[in-house]
């Protein structure tokens, strides 16, 4: 059995972080009913990226097979007194609900979460929005992007924003506040299952993207919250001043971190103790770091790597423990060798999308592990085996 | 379990028991920097009893850097609230059985030394396994624990450009600029943490501990699988492209009065039709080149500049509370000043008080949920050893003259 084997997950979510923390307890067995709207089905199913063919069908989003696999689709339509009566029985029979929506779409489909611990002791209910229950009315409307630029993240992405008349980026991909949010929601339900083990009680859990993202800078906002490091208006108010960053080589780009003497002596080795290196304090990074040294030093590393490759400047840099790394794209993924050796990538047969690799998850469990069993749902593929004719629960 | 103990140290302290769902559960820390205390951090905020094993000869740089106290280092505090602090010399033979004692009357433990280094100092899994069978054992590594390239080392942004981040992160058609090279020890700290309590669980109903292995790149291309399902779909290769968005446009954060900035994402025609009202230009909305989500895609710059030269002479507060009044997801690109100043995060608690050793109080940050039956968070980060006695006395049973004697060897600095 693996570690979630046996707990049954209702999940009324429809975006990406309530799908993520689905597949994230999915992945280690918990049994995941996929509430989706009859027709449509779930937002997802609509989002790219596609595979081939006709994508009006809803069961070719790369997308929503990712963030999926191991769950089963049960379509309900909770705009009818029947949907909603059949969600509560469905509710009696889980031991976690994860939803996305607002307190009133709650309401309106029976679950009061004023009163969901009475009538519903055991159960564990975790909501996941953008601003947590109660938004302010400057915040009813929002997307990955805009809690992204709420956070702090945004506003000082990307560092070393040296030209201000350029906006400030949405950071990588399209749903990172929803990725962040998926993970916290996994850690708080999975550890409100541990200790209902014990207390029987379940428990009701608010999470707002805005505050995930927000502790994520923990070590730096709650600096300056604390009043122990300056606050401005200026995009670099979160970066460190040194040499390190991303450089062009001759294949693709390359990320250098260089910050201790012990960097600065590995890369004199790397480059073969140039004589520009010779006129530089010994501790300058950690001492004398001025912008003109760092100008000159980013110039002559520069000068190296745009003749090198990226992956093998990085190996011989690590060899001599100077912190240089490729940077990869997702052909890189797929093709290194440390995701082959542990198998990071698995391939998953889905009846339309066929076969593809899938990206697992980023932890080796020995007695655990996570792994996908069965690809993504179709719309409704187990709306029978979980409703019975009469509507009842199976 | 630890219930006993913890609740022990409560009443030492004079506080009530914390609550919360990791109550009684106790975590060993051996960590560095942001992404090992970063999970502990979330374990106590849950609330575990988390011991940080700490030692004067090799002392967190997160203490040391640009401070003059030690124990009043600003980002340590940051980082650290409400778990103790042991001081204990993992170069001596006598340190390290004194942390495997420890580790025996523990639940989790959890490290991110550098690559190697629990197994050179006699602290790998086989040995902690042996003196505590059911242990959930977490490392964290760059690249795991294992592998050809496990060797190799790095810092937060290291692990975005190896995951695949950074490469998205850039203006259109430039090099890539990168997430702010703040970002990956976090989400890293997170996503083991995960990991642990799922391991804390399965023990629970079976008994048996595990050995967990969390790569730090493979944490940062998860943060991307979408993207990534793209390669393996289609074979297409993304780079950066600004604030580009497949499903949505105008999808940006835009110029401001004041040097300010404000974000706006359309996510419907109906949205962007509403749009158009706002910005009272009704000629926008039949434009042939806007209608749909696909010609706002293929017209993406000129709508840009529309909207940039609409956006630069306005205020961003007062054009957020207008586009949300029409049902438009907008905000403010909120700077360092925005955010210690977010009155919604100050109503919600999500900025709060806690008491330091001394009596003082600090204002910290997070977590990012709230729950019923919740941990209480009321202590400061430790000063280095302040539970000491806690730790040798009232966990390990060592008798006052053997702590002595510990101390005076030089153990326990």
């Amino acid at each position: 059995m693996s570690a979630l084997t046996g707990i049954k997950v209702l999940e009324l979510a429809e975006g990406v972080a309530g799908e993520y923390c689905g597949k994230l307890l999915a992945d280690f067995g918990a049994e995941i009913i996929k509430v989706e709207k009859p027709g449509s089905g779930s937002p997802t199913r609509q989002l790219g990226p596609f595979g081939a063919g006709d994508k009006s069908d809803g069961e070719r989003s790369g997308l929503f097979a990712y963030l999926n696999t191991n769950k089963h689709s049960v379509t309900l339509d909770l705009a009818t007194a029947d949907g909603i009566a059949t969600l509560d029985r469905l509710l009696a029979h889980v031991d976690v609900l994860i939803d996305d929506h607002n307190i009133e779409w709650l309401k309106n489909v029976g679950v009061d979460l004023e009163v969901i611990e009475q009538k519903q002791p055991k159960l564990i209910v975790c909501s996941i929005t953008p601003f947590g229950l109660a938004p302010p009315d400057q915040r009813k409307y929002a997307e990955d992007l805009t809690v992204f630029q709420s956070s702090g993240w945004g506003y000082h992405t990307p560092s070393g924003a040296d030209d201000s008349s350029k906006p400030p980026l949405k950071g990588a991909g399209r749903f990172l506040a929803s990725y962040e949010a998926g993970i916290e929601a996994s850690l708080c339900i999975v550890s409100s299952l541990y200790e209902r083990e014990a207390s029987t009680l379940g428990r009701v859990i608010e999470i707002s993207k805005q505050e995930v993202l927000a502790s994520r800078i923990d070590y730096v906002l709650g600096q300056m919250i604390a009043g122990d490091m300056d606050v401005s208006t200026s995009r670099t108010q979160f970066d460190l001043a040194g040499p390190s960053g991303f450089f062009t080589c001759a294949d693709g780009y390359s990320y250098m971190w260089i910050s201790a003497p012990s960097h600065w002596e590995a890369l004199r080795q790397l480059l073969g103790n140039p004589e520009w290196m010779n006129s530089f304090p010994a501790r300058w990074l950690e001492l004398e770091c001025t912008p003109e040294r760092v100008k000159q030093c980013r110039h002559h590393v520069g000068e190296w790597l745009k003749t090198q490759n990226k992956h093998e400047a990085a190996a011989a840099a690590q060899k001599l423990g100077l912190t240089l790394v490729a940077v990869n794209n997702a052909k890189d993924l797929i093709e290194s060798e440390q995701f082959q050796f542990r198998q990071f990538f698995t391939e998953v047969k889905h009846p339309v999308l066929g076969a593809a690799l899938y990206p697992t998850a980023p932890y080796k469990l020995s007695e655990t592990p996570p792994s996908i069993s069965v690809p993504a749902p179709l719309l409704g593929q187990h709306t029978t085996k979980y409703l019975a004719k009469s509507g009842g629960v199976q | 379990m630890s219930s006993n103990a913890s609740d022990k140290r409560e009443k030492m302290r004079g506080g009530p028991v914390r609550g919360g769902p990791l109550q009684g559960v106790r975590v060993v820390e051996l960590t560095k920097v942001w992404a090992g205390p970063y999970a502990g951090k979330l374990f106590s905020f849950l609330g575990a009893e988390v011991i940080r094993i700490e030692s004067e000869g090799s002392l967190d740089v997160t203490r040391t850097y640009g401070v003059a106290d030690i124990n009043k280092a600003p980002g340590f505090q940051a980082v650290n609230p409400q778990k103790l602090s042991v001081q204990i010399d993992m170069k001596t033979k006598e340190g390290i059985d004194l942390i495997l004692d420890l580790v025996s009357k523990a639940d989790i433990l959890i490290e991110n030394l550098r690559p190697g280094a629990v197994r050179r100092l006699g602290l790998g899994y086989d040995k902690v396994k042996a003196v505590k069978p059911d242990i959930i054992y977490t490392s964290m590594g760059m690249y795991g624990s294992e592998g050809p390239l496990s060797y190799q080392t790095g810092y937060a942004p290291c692990f975005a450009a190896l995951g695949g981040l950074s490469s998205l992160v850039g203006y259109e058609g430039g090099a890539p600029a990168g997430m702010n090279l703040r970002y990956a020890d976090s989400t890293f700290g997170a996503i083991a943490a995960n990991a642990s309590i799922v391991a804390l669980m399965h023990r629970r109903r079976t008994g048996v501990g595990q050995f967990i292995d969390v790569s730090a790149v493979e944490c940062m291309a998860s943060m991307i699988g979408d993207t990534v399902m793209d390669y393996s779909l289609n074979g297409v290769i993304h780079e950066s492209d600004g604030n580009r968005h497949s499903d949505m446009a105008p999808h940006g954060v835009y110029p401001c009065a004041g040097g300010e900035w404000i974000t706006l994402a359309v996510s419907s025609d109906v949205a962007w039709q509403a749009l158009t009202v706002a910005m009272e230009q009704p000629e926008l909305a039949v434009n042939p080149k806007f209608v749909t989500l696909a010609q706002r895609n293929t017209n993406a710059d000129e709508l840009d500049r529309l909207l940039s030269t609409w956006t630069a002479t306005r205020d961003a507060a007062e054009l957020t509370t207008l586009l949300q009044a029409r049902g438009i997801a907008a905000g403010k690109s909120q700077s360092s000043v925005d955010m210690i100043s977010d009155e919604h995060l100050w109503l919600r608690d999500f900025y709060h008080e806690v008491t330091n050793s001394d009596g003082s109080t600090r204002p910290i940050l997070g977590p990012g949920w709230k729950m019923s039956r919740g941990a209480q968070i009321n202590d400061g980060a430790p000063r280095l050893g302040e539970h000491n006695a806690y730790v040798f006395g009232d966990i390990l049973g060592l008798s006052a003259e053997e702590q002595t004697r510990l101390a005076a060897a030089g153990i326990t600095r």
